[in-house]
């Protein structure tokens, strides 16, 4: 068996073992409060979650799958001609495998401990800890990172002012009206018919590509705005009969946002799919294409195969582990009345979605956060612990040292092994 | 990520309702301690100043719950220090019913027949005021639900006002009981005049308290 398959062999369970462990971890935030209230069942959630992750990482996860495949590494100082010669691929490969084992064990040793890591910035730190080690500063493209840097600062950002404007239209629009259950009847169908929009309108150019060459504008926003509006007269049947009580508008409120909730929880799956399935594929994806054509040229896109393999990973990590902590969590986050968490889910998916489609690798988790804080500011939560968020910087600092860092030994011994 | 459901500080409003609810039952007994106080009933006293001492302590331990969940570190949609300080003028609620029951409770002290309607009188204006109180401040996990604004707001401004308006009521019946026990000044003893004043005060510094918990809330509105 020569190097360069040993390299896939391994690649593949690695990759494998880093999907399983995103859909066990990270994906309970989003479903968590929509089974914590009742909303959902454990079941239900789980289904749902499979379907929107897979569609997401399958439909939209292109885009940051090759930003980590080769927009961090300059990857044509591993071409035959470089500094390595013919072992240049190969070394790249290596390399790519060394940063997917880096990331996956730091991640299990980071669970264990109880810590909060997140995938994305492990896998990017080791992509950079290798090429660093390989060759040196000049090895890494700094633009891209700097990119991703800023990304991840202005991720959670974002997050929080779109959830924080969405919260605000939904209290001065619905919770501060005189009859706030006669506002949700009236304003409810457009904030469902928005998100639908919006999720159609993610993936939407590229179905429509597969029916018709270079579809217009006019016709991928004409389809998206159709969906919405189907949704809008769903919504509009399914609210103008419910009965609420005259003495208790709120619960009339809550109890209606936490059906929508579901819908955002699905968003956010959704856009957790697209966004950290390359966290697991995008170095496999890199080792593939040396696998199979010997180096890594620049126009080949990533294969279909190898973002469902990813999908199907997530979905799998899910239903054997994910559901117990969707179970947890759903009871520690009771505090987030519907409402709430409607316009966090919100805005971190809007966010991770932007940054999908822009192929910035970014927190879905530190979006979700930086989006309850958002709400938080807006003084929609009852008590907000500022402490987490000095803890998540901390988390941020530490994790890319040690991913870079364990990343370059693997490296280093991979290398000897194999060539 | 394991610490996302930390984000979510416990909340302090619906702790803070339980507070007010707790603070209540303290002084309703007020109204039985009296009863027994003018029929000179004194082991009920003694009894019923239990009852009030256990209560005011579980109302205590409350406040003290809700004082751990608030760190600095804690962010909530009303200024901190707001909150802090409604909760230690309702707490000082409790602890004026309290007083009232250990002053009646350390001396026998007598009160003159025609008097008696007076003070059931003001007894009862007192605990209306602290019913009042009661309403309004039941009304604090409503309004954090809508963000304190909208018109949850206003309701509960007029209840305030309500408060504001027995403990007026409570006034006028404290200066009229102060004025009529003096007026027996030559039939009284002096230690029972001194007893009289006292527990007059301390009746109506549970009204002034409950009125000055309605501020404090207020003030929690007044930056919606």
């Amino acid at each position: 068996m020569s190097p360069i398959t040993i390299v896939l062999v391994v690649a593949i369970v690695a990759a494998f073992y880093m999907a399983w462990n995103i859909g066990a971890n990270d994906v309970a935030n989003a479903m968590g409060t929509s089974v914590g209230s009742g909303a959902l069942t454990l079941m239900g959630a789980v289904v749902l979650a499979g379907i929107f992750e897979f569609a997401g990482a399958a439909l939209v996860g292109t885009q940051v799958t090759e930003t980590i495949r080769k927009g961090i590494v300059e990857v044509t100082l591993f071409e035959p001609t470089g500094m390595f010669g013919e072992d240049g691929p190969l070394i790249l490969a290596i390399g790519m495998l060394s940063a997917l084992m880096a990331a996956g064990i730091w991640l299990q040793l980071a669970t264990m401990a109880g810590l909060p890591v997140s995938t994305t910035h492990s896998i990017v730190g080791a992509v950079v800890g290798f090429a660093l080690i390989a060759i040196g500063p000049s090895a890494v493209d700094w633009g891209t990172v700097g990119q991703i840097v800023a990304s991840w600062v202005v991720s959670p950002a974002l997050g929080g002012i779109i959830a924080a404007a969405m919260f605000l239209i939904i209290s001065h629009g619905i919770l501060q009206k005189d009859d706030p259950v006669k506002a949700t009847r009236r304003l409810g169908p457009y904030l469902v018919a928005l998100v639908i929009f919006l999720l159609i309108l993610s993936f939407i150019y590229k179905a429509l590509k597969n029916v018709v060459q270079d579809p217009h504008w006019g016709l991928v926003l004409g389809s998206a705005a159709l969906f919405a509006a189907l949704a809008f007269l769903f919504a509009r049947v399914w609210l103008d009969p419910m009965r609420a009580r005259n003495d208790k508008p709120f619960a009339f409120v809550e109890r209606v946002f936490g059906r929508l909730q579901i819908i955002t929880a699905c968003f956010v799956a959704f856009a957790h799919g697209a966004n950290d399935v390359a966290n697991a594929v995008g170095p496999l994806a890199a080792v593939v294409q040396i696998h199979a054509v010997g180096e890594l040229p620049a126009r080949v896109p990533v294969p279909f195969w190898i973002l469902v393999l990813g999908g199907v990973g997530i979905v799998i990590g899910l239903a054997t582990w994910g559901y117990k902590v969707i179970a947890t969590i759903g009871k520690k986050i009771m505090e987030l009345t519907p409402t709430r968490g409607f316009s966090a889910e919100f805005g971190a998916a809007v966010t991770v979605l932007i940054a999908s489609r822009l192929g910035m690798p970014v927190s879905t988790t530190h979006t979700l956060v930086g989006a309850v804080v958002g709400v938080g500011m807006a003084r929609g939560l009852a008590a907000l612990n500022l402490r987490v968020v000095g803890k998540i910087v901390n988390s941020w600092l530490a994790t890319l040292p040690v991913a870079a860092g364990l990343s370059a030994l693997l490296f280093v011994i991979l290398r000897a092994l194999l060539t | 990520m394991r610490t996302f459901h930390q984000l979510f500080g416990k909340s302090p409003f619906a702790l803070l309702v339980e507070h007010t609810r707790r603070v209540h039952r303290t002084v309703e007994l007020i109204r039985p301690l009296f009863e027994a106080f003018l029929d000179e009933d004194w082991d009920k006293c003694e009894a019923l100043y239990k009852k009030i001492s256990k209560r005011e302590h579980k109302a205590d331990l409350e406040k003290n719950k809700i004082r751990d969940q608030l760190p600095k570190s804690i962010f909530l949609p009303v200024d901190r220090g707001d909150v802090l300080k409604y909760l230690k003028e309702q707490d000082s609620i409790a602890d004026a019913a309290e007083d009232v029951a250990v002053l009646i409770t350390i001396r026998k002290t007598p009160c003159p027949e025609e008097l008696k309607p007076l003070v059931l009188d003001f007894v009862d204006q007192v605990i209306r005021t602290s019913e009042e109180l009661v309403e309004a401040g039941s009304e604090l996990t409503q309004l954090v639900e809508s963000r304190f604004g909208g018109p949850e707001v206003e309701k509960v401004l007029t209840m305030v006002a309500e408060v504001n308006d027995q403990e007026w009521e409570a006034d006028k019946r404290q200066r009229v009981l102060s004025r009529a026990i003096m007026e027996r000044e030559d039939e009284l003893d002096a230690i029972s005049i001194v007893f009289w004043m006292r527990i007059i005060t301390t009746l109506g510094a549970i009204a002034n308290h409950a009125e000055n918990t309605g501020d404090m809330l207020r003030m929690m509105l007044a930056r919606g």
